[in-house]
């Protein structure tokens, strides 16, 4: 035998070929048709702010791990997916300077301040996208009509369809301020996603082909996404609003499929899933219906992020699982 | 017929097709044997020979009393050279007794085997004796004592041959399927006498689909099954780790063996066919277990194929003799066992033993080694475990120390499959966590233990 050192080590000695990187390249492939539409309808604005957010991104987590002496982790793209998520979150006219700071304070502040991948308690896209609406409410509640769309000679300034349905109005008034003849016209216009809002979440056909595909490829699975739209609709209904509008409207189904599936922030058992779903969308329809803000998911999802480390205690039945034996009854009271 | 599975469980390359079709080569002029004194799982044995005394081959070398203990015998007739510690295939240094063929003398026998006896018409007692005297311990790789096995405190109803060879790469069971199915059928209808069961269940993967006509014909002839004995193939789910003990239970019976019990709390024995095979010869030939056959392959060995060699045969014999080729320059891992859960040797002057069901030689491709990264979280481990151990969660409790946790979500209960290391993304050791943690836990309760007394 040559001299030829062999490698040891404990098995398993085989490794499945998924790993971190090819699932985070596989979120961005997703995110790719719900990208073009926003740029698309928003044109060099949008293009703009997502290129901005994933170089801000990117940037800000190398700078930041260089100062700390920490290993790279551009290769595993999670920033990319970051910076990304952010910018479909943001009004395509955000000013890009507040886009970059953004993109920094989710990176920075939201997860690298607790230890980078895998160890941050809240999504950093949103966390980002909260601490710029606190920030800057007028810019990040600022709308711009999507390409092709004029403004009626009667507003002052575009709004979304949930700004429109917060402020009183009827649908059919909603609809025709977006070109649609009738609501049922309407609802179709909105699930083709040619309405303003942010840049990634208008398109309900784009954001749900690039769910179905993470979930056909099993990057996510479907209780986090089914409980939240179960929830958002049956909530919706429950107190006397349209549930269909409710899924169409807002960033319910961008946030079910993208955001909270986010790994490192909702419970890892699948009943500790369901329960995180069903908060979202309970807590979405309560800030739609009674909070001072049109749409609810970033901070429904933020706030049930906080409780996932208790959802986590859900856990399921091991293989074999014996109930410990229950205290003899004569035993009461006898033993003390 | 219906194909059944458990929960979980993953999919690695299966590469079985490379040594799958060789027939079963067995080989006898071997230039020595190095037989480790203790093979089993249980308590150590002590040899009986001196060196430069004459063995015959089936002739016991090594033994002691106790129940958790099984004899070696010597699997060549010759001259013991030396009795010293060598590497085995476990990865430790273990006592060895080396022998060197050598004629028998004039008008002596160079076998010592023992009278066949009929498994149907004796005792229990008897059946067990010869099955602790032929030195059989289960051959899939645990190497549990079978006449320990095999005396179950329990009445048991399903007698099952584990024939799933769910580890990659390895088709040594695959060859037993085609080869000699009448001898699988045998064995599990002399189990069944032995421990009273009511229906046998011979458990094949899917991907082993054309040994079942073999098996079947097989049945059909034996002579027990004819009388009335009921034993019938269960068609399974390729997936890792289908062949664990309980999750074959599980695919077959549907019941879950409880937490910290055995198979025979859910009526069930299971054995492997190697085993079974060499249950079929202590009865019939009164042969002692002395051979065994197993797998070589893998990337860098350029002769995959199927053997039956004496227990002993240093594999690098083999490989100087010609009977296995390596190409060196690409050789990059030597594993004794499967990929999943076989134990990775610094080199292949190795023996084999009673448990040995393969040796690869890996290639830089398949012994590709990863650096570990951060958990992300995904909760692959989660849905892969065949216990439902949330590994994930269970990889907290023992990193951060909390032990108290960490058996609660079931520590103790963990197979040591590796499924969980083969799914994750980031490449954490998760069993190599548990295996250690186990310990740790098991040391820590024995300590509280002996403070409450």
């Amino acid at each position: 035998m040559s001299d030829k050192k062999l490698l040891l080590g404990s098995s398993p000695h085989a490794f499945s070929p998924v790993d971190t990187p090819r699932i985070m390249l596989s979120v961005i492939i997703a995110l790719i048709p719900a990208t073009a539409y926003g740029i698309y309808l928003y044109g060099v604005a949008a293009l703009g702010v997502v290129v901005t957010s994933v170089f801000f991104a990117v940037l800000s987590e190398f700078l930041f791990r260089k100062l700390l002496g920490e290993s790279f982790t551009i290769g595993n793209f999670s920033a990319m997916v970051t910076g990304l998520l952010l910018a479909l979150i943001l009004p395509p006219s955000t000013p890009l300077w507040m886009v970059a700071l953004g993109a920094v304070f989710s990176i920075v502040v939201a997860k690298e301040f607790f230890g980078g991948l895998g160890a941050n308690p809240f999504n950093p896209a949103l966390i980002g996208r909260a601490f710029l609406l606190m920030s800057f409410p007028a810019a990040i509640t600022s709308w711009s009509m999507p390409k092709g769309l004029a403004l009626p000679a009667d507003a002052l300034s575009t709004a979304t369809p949930l700004n429109l349905l917060k402020q009183g109005n009827a649908l059919a008034d909603v609809a025709k301020y977006f070109g649609a003849g009738d609501t049922g016209a309407f609802y179709r216009q909105l699930f083709m996603g040619y309405r303003s809002g942010c840049i990634g979440e208008s398109s309900i056909l784009l954001v749900l082909l690039g769910g179905l595909f993470l979930l056909g490829i099993g990057v996510i699975q479907w209780v986090v996404p089914v409980s939240v739209l179960a929830s958002t609709f049956v909530f919706s209904w429950l107190l006397g609003m349209d549930p269909v509008l409710s899924l169409l409207t807002g960033g319910i189904v961008f946030g079910a499929f993208f955001m909270a599936t986010d790994y490192a922030t909702r419970p890892l058992t699948p009943l500790g899933q369901a329960i995180f779903g069903i908060g979202i969308g309970l807590i979405t329809v309560l800030i739609r219906k009674y909070g001072g803000f049109p749409e609810g998911v970033t901070y429904a999802i933020l706030i049930m992020n906080a409780l996932t480390p208790f959802l986590n205690k859900l856990r399921v039945k091991k293989y074999g699982f014996v109930p410990p034996p229950k205290p003899a009854k004569t035993a009461k009271g006898g033993t003390k | 017929m219906s194909i059944r599975t458990f929960r979980g469980g993953a999919h690695p390359p299966e590469r079985k097709e490379r040594s799958g079709n060789s027939p079963i080569e067995r080989l006898t002029a071997v230039s020595q044997v190095v037989i480790p004194v203790n093979q089993h799982f249980g308590a150590p044995i002590q040899p009986l020979v001196k060196i430069g005394e004459f063995v015959r081959a089936g002739q016991k070398i090594a033994d002691a009393d106790g129940r958790m203990t099984v004899p070696v015998h010597a699997s060549v007739a010759g001259i013991v050279k030396k009795i010293e510690p060598r590497l085995q295939s476990n990865n430790s240094e273990g006592l060895c007794i080396v022998i060197e063929p050598k004629e028998a003398p004039e008008g002596e026998s160079a076998t010592e085997f023992m009278p066949p006896l009929d498994p149907f018409s004796c005792t229990r007692e008897e059946g067990l004796a010869r099955i602790r005297a032929a030195g059989i311990v289960g051959m899939g790789g645990a190497g549990f004592p079978a006449h320990v096995k095999l005396a179950p405190t329990k009445p048991i109803t399903w007698v099952i041959a584990n024939a799933a060879e769910c580890e990659p790469y390895l088709t040594i069971d695959e060859r037993t399927l085609i080869e000699m199915p009448q001898k699988v059928v045998d064995g599990v209808a002399i189990v069944m006498k032995l421990v009273g069961a009511k229906e046998g269940v011979i458990a094949i993967e899917e991907n082993k689909k054309h040994a079942i006509p073999h098996v079947q014909k097989a049945i059909e002839e034996n002579p027990q099954v004819r009388a009335g004995m009921k034993i019938r193939i269960q068609e399974l789910k390729t997936k890792y780790p289908q062949g664990g003990e309980k999750m074959l239970i599980t695919a077959i019976t549907g019941k879950q063996v409880p937490s910290g019990g055995l198979p025979m709390d859910v009526a069930c024995v299971v054995q492997n066919v190697g085993t079974l095979c060499a249950i079929v010869d202590a009865f019939r030939e009164g042969k002692p277990l002395i051979e065994r056959g197993f797998t070589v392959t893998g990337g860098s060995c350029k002769t995959p194929k199927n053997i039956i060699a004496p227990i002993g045969t240093v594999v690098g014999d083999l490989v100087r003799a010609g009977t296995i080729e390596i190409d060196e320059a690409s050789l990059t891992k030597v594993i004794f066992g499967g990929p999943m859960m076989g134990v990775a040797v610094p080199g292949y002057d190795i023996p084999i033993q009673k448990n040995t069901s393969g040796v690869l030689f890996l290639n830089e491709e398949e012994a590709k080694a990863y650096e570990e990264d951060t958990c992300i979280r995904c909760g692959r481990c989660m849905r892969a475990c065949p216990m439902a151990l949330s590994p994930a969660l269970l990889a907290i409790a023992t990193e951060g120390g909390d032990y108290a946790d960490a058996e609660k979500i079931g520590l103790l209960d963990c197979i040591e499959c590796g499924t969980c290391s083969f799914v994750c993304p980031a490449h954490r050791h998760l069993v190599q966590r548990f295996r250690v943690g186990k310990q740790v836990l098991r040391a820590l309760k024995q300590k509280e233990a002996q403070n409450v007394r």
